[in-house]
């Protein structure tokens, strides 16, 4: 036992990961030694099974990959009692002292610690990790074993570790021999737990690929391992990788052993591989496997061999380990954890959170009742993602006529609401009815609107085509079709259906969309009919300016300024007028309020530009009684208005203007005039009148 | 069976302005957001009838959370997966939209 115990203990150094550029190196001394053991483990190996096997002394740490290390206690046992042992080391003894009798150097190979001098037990555990490659919960294991190591906030917590220093002194035989004793299913998947160092270099998940491979092995080698042995064939199933480890029941495989085996207690009271491993120590150093179980796997005879490659190689890296480089290995690690990341462990990773809970409990209760060194089951918990964004399913945007929804993959679809719910934030003033009232209100115009606008679109198709047809019966036809469209829809835009107001356009033009169409519909109008559109807007030209939240007012600016451009001076009068006039409402007039705005202000100057070309051009003037001087008043009024408020930058600034001004006002008033014009129209274009 | 290929017709015209609106974006960049809330970035290469989009130049807007999209460079996307795309503005007659958009309610009345 002393010797196992010392066996152990050098094991415990032995073994476990060398790989990886954070693991520590492998000392010299034990690197000689177990390259000593190799070769004397490879010799034998091959005299007795034909093969070379590989010495798996390059494990490092306690953490031994070896499975039957791993399916042992995770807390450095106390010393097992030989009993259990005893009975099964005479059988296979035979088989063993053929082995033995190599005398010296085995025991040496035996003394190093690796407790798995039995080339067997060495092979089956070997061959686990290659079954590992290929079984799902193997990878998975790597995977969980690599992300322990790359990054302590994924499933393996710290417990994990901790019990990964715990693994080597544990993996006596003793400790082994203890396990089986004990057999007790609900411990049966801690094992599983447990990281576990894969000394195998042959599994290509291995992230460091060096000898002694794995960063930290997941448990659920073992399992693997047992069905391997079990089966001893290509058992191998294919599995799409999953984190999770997947706990497979021992039992149906374990006809294959021997009767002595059996009663290691393999089966349903066997702590998965343990049984099978745990003879490993001391109980297998002097028991062969049956013949029929040492007939190795393919896999596990490659895997042995490339272990024998490596270990020639000292410290090279596993040949399939340079195919990836040790980030791409972590990028894909971390790809496979996205998927794990829950917002609700509890939820997604319900029964293994509660079946740790249960696992909890009962060493709490075991250590209660009995004198048991603290036991820590290793948590695995898949990374645990506060989600801080949230989506709201049903959007209602502003100003919308109903609700969109957003639909994510997770959550296809949502029902929405019939009648939005959604209160406008605007117009706090009013009382719900009346906010109720204007957005019907508003509802109502925008349908009407939006009628027109099917209208409005035959009007332009018909126009288009009236340009294009020769005959003219058919752009009779057409014209006479645009004129009853025409009507229809300024009757429409005039008093909109249904909606009670005695303003004209008014309520098309609060709403944008019905600016747009009227900037639209305006060159079918008539001029006369045009300007009493425009005289229209002029008058309500601060309720729009105020009101004009989406600053689509500009929109109408090139039609009005169509319209204004066939004014005469009268006319022009007419619409000046209403700039001028002070408002019922307050004793302000339009006239600083447009100098503000943006539209206001090129309207205006619109309107003084056709008034100046109108003028200065030869064209007699049907001006009537009192014009010239409402006019100069106008001039008069807009001057000191200019000069004294800062002015914003019109669409548009007619160059004739500062000649306009120039012929009423004085020099000093025109520079300034100038000077604040200029100002404020630092990108205008400057439009030749 | 005429009344069937009207209908038929119908769904087609439903259809037909969004195909017909990407049509027009083709060779621009666009940037498609997927309801699995993965963006992608590229140039629209050609659309289709059921708005499968495909792309060319790809790049996943963030990397960091998609990496196994680093080595792609053009991709074709399923019309029913796609939540957005988000098109340069200037390439956009907005109001031409609108029209169509008008338009096509108009045949989907008729």
């Amino acid at each position: 036992m002393s010797e196992l115990e010392q066996q152990d203990a050098a094991e415990s150094c032995c073994y476990g990961e060398r790989g990886g550029e954070d693991e520590g190196v492998m000392e010299e001394c034990e690197l000689e030694e177990m390259g000593e053991e190799d070769e004397e483990i490879d010799l034998y190996n091959e005299e007795t099974f034909g093969i070379d096997l590989d010495e798996r002394s390059d494990e490092e740490t306690g953490d031994s990959t070896d499975i039957l290390v791993f399916c042992g206690k995770r807390s450095p046992p106390p010393p097992p009692s030989p009993p259990p042992s005893t009975p099964t080391t005479p059988v296979p003894q035979p088989q063993v002292l053929p082995a033995l009798s190599r005398g010296q150097r085995d025991r040496r190979v035996l003394r190093t610690g690796d407790m798995f001098e039995d080339p067997a037990v060495m092979r089956t555990v070997e061959g686990r990790p290659s079954l590992q490659s290929l079984d799902s919960a193997i990878v998975d294991s790597h995977i969980g074993s690599l992300c322990e190591t790359l990054d302590p906030d994924t499933w393996m917590l710290s417990p994990y570790g901790r019990s990964r220093k715990a693994l080597g002194p544990m993996l006596h035989d003793k400790a082994i021999i203890t396990v089986i004793d004990r057999p007790d299913p609900a411990r049966a998947p801690l094992d599983f737990l447990p990281p576990l160092r894969h000394p195998f270099a042959t599994c290509p998940l291995r992230g460091s690929g060096k000898r002694g491979g794995q960063r930290g092995l997941h448990p659920l080698v073992r399992p693997l391992g047992q069905r391997y042995l079990s089966q001893m064939g290509p058992m191998l199933s294919r599995s799409p990788v999953r984190p999770r480890p997947a706990f497979s029941p021992p039992q149906p495989y374990m006809q294959p052993f021997t009767p002595k085996m059996m009663h290691l207690r393999f089966g349903a009271h066997s702590p998965s591989p343990a049984p099978f491993c745990s003879p490993s120590s001391h109980i297998l150093q002097r028991f062969r496997f049956p013949g029929h179980v040492t007939q190795l796997h393919p896999q596990h005879r490659r895997l042995l061999s490339q272990r024998h490659q490596r270990s020639h190689r000292g410290d090279n890296l596993d040949p399939n380990g340079q195919l990836m480089s040790i980030k791409e290995k972590e990028w894909i690690i971390r790809l496979q954890m996205i998927q794990l990341q829950s917002e609700n462990p509890h939820l997604d990773d319900y029964y293994y959170q509660e079946y740790y809970q249960r696992l909890e409990a009962k060493i709490a209760e075991e250590e209660m009742l009995g004198d048991k060194s603290k036991r820590e089951p290793p948590k695995l918990t898949t990374p645990y993602v506060t989600k801080t964004e949230t989506y709201t399913p049903v959007v209602h945007i502003e100003g919308s006529l109903g609700q969109v929804a957003v639909s994510t993959c997770f959550s296809p679809r949502r029902a929405i609401d019939a009648v939005h719910a959604a209160q406008s934030p605007e117009e706090p003033r009013f009382s719900e009815q009346e906010q109720l009232d204007s957005r019907k209100q508003r509802l109502v115009v925008l349908h009407n609107i939006e009628k027109c606008y099917m209208v409005l679109l035959e009007v332009e198709e018909a126009a288009k085509r009236k340009a294009t047809v020769f005959s003219e019966e058919e752009r009779e036809r057409l014209e006479e079709k645009v004129q009853r469209r025409v009507k229809l829809i300024y009757s429409q835009l005039q008093y909109p259906a249904n909606l009670e107001t005695a303003e004209e356009f008014l309520p098309c033009l609060l709403v944008s969309k019905g600016k747009r169409l009227l900037a639209r519909f305006l060159p079918f109008l008539s001029q006369d009919i045009a300007l009493h559109v425009l005289k229209t807007v002029t008058l309500h030209l601060p309720v729009l300016m105020s009101r004009d939240v989406d600053e689509a007012l500009p929109v109408m600016y090139p039609s009005l300024c169509t319209v204004i451009g066939r004014l005469s001076f009268s006319q022009l009068i007419g619409v000046l007028k209403g700039f001028t006039t002070t408002l019922p409402d307050s004793k302000e007039r339009c006239l600083p309020m447009a100098c503000q705005n943006k539209f206001g202000i090129s309207l205006l100057y619109a309107l003084l530009s056709q008034g100046e070309r109108l003028l200065s051009s030869d064209t007699p003037m049907d001006a009537g009684i009192g014009d010239y001087e409402t006019w100069t008043e106008t001039v008069f009024l807009v001057a000191r208005e200019l000069s004294h408020s800062s002015l914003v930058e019109p669409l548009l600034l007619p160059s004739n203007l500062l000649s306009l001004f120039c012929r009423y006002l004085d020099k000093h008033t025109v520079h300034q005039l100038e000077d604040s014009m200029e100002r404020s129209t630092a990108g205008c274009p400057a439009v030749p009148s | 069976m005429i009344l069937l290929s009207l209908s038929y017709s119908k769904q087609y015209h439903l259809r037909e302005l969004f195909y017909s609106f990407f049509k027009s974006l083709v060779g621009k960049d666009v940037v498609v957001e997927l309801k699995n809330d993965l963006s992608i970035c590229g140039t629209l290469h050609s659309v289709d009838q059921y708005l499968n989009i495909k792309l060319t130049d790809i790049s996943v807007t963030d990397p960091e959370k998609y990496p196994h999209m680093l080595s792609v460079k053009n991709c074709f996307i399923r019309g029913s997966v796609v939540r957005y795309v988000q098109l340069p503005a200037d390439e956009v007659d907005t109001q031409l939209l609108q029209d169509a958009a008008r338009k096509e309610a108009m045949q989907q009345k008729q």
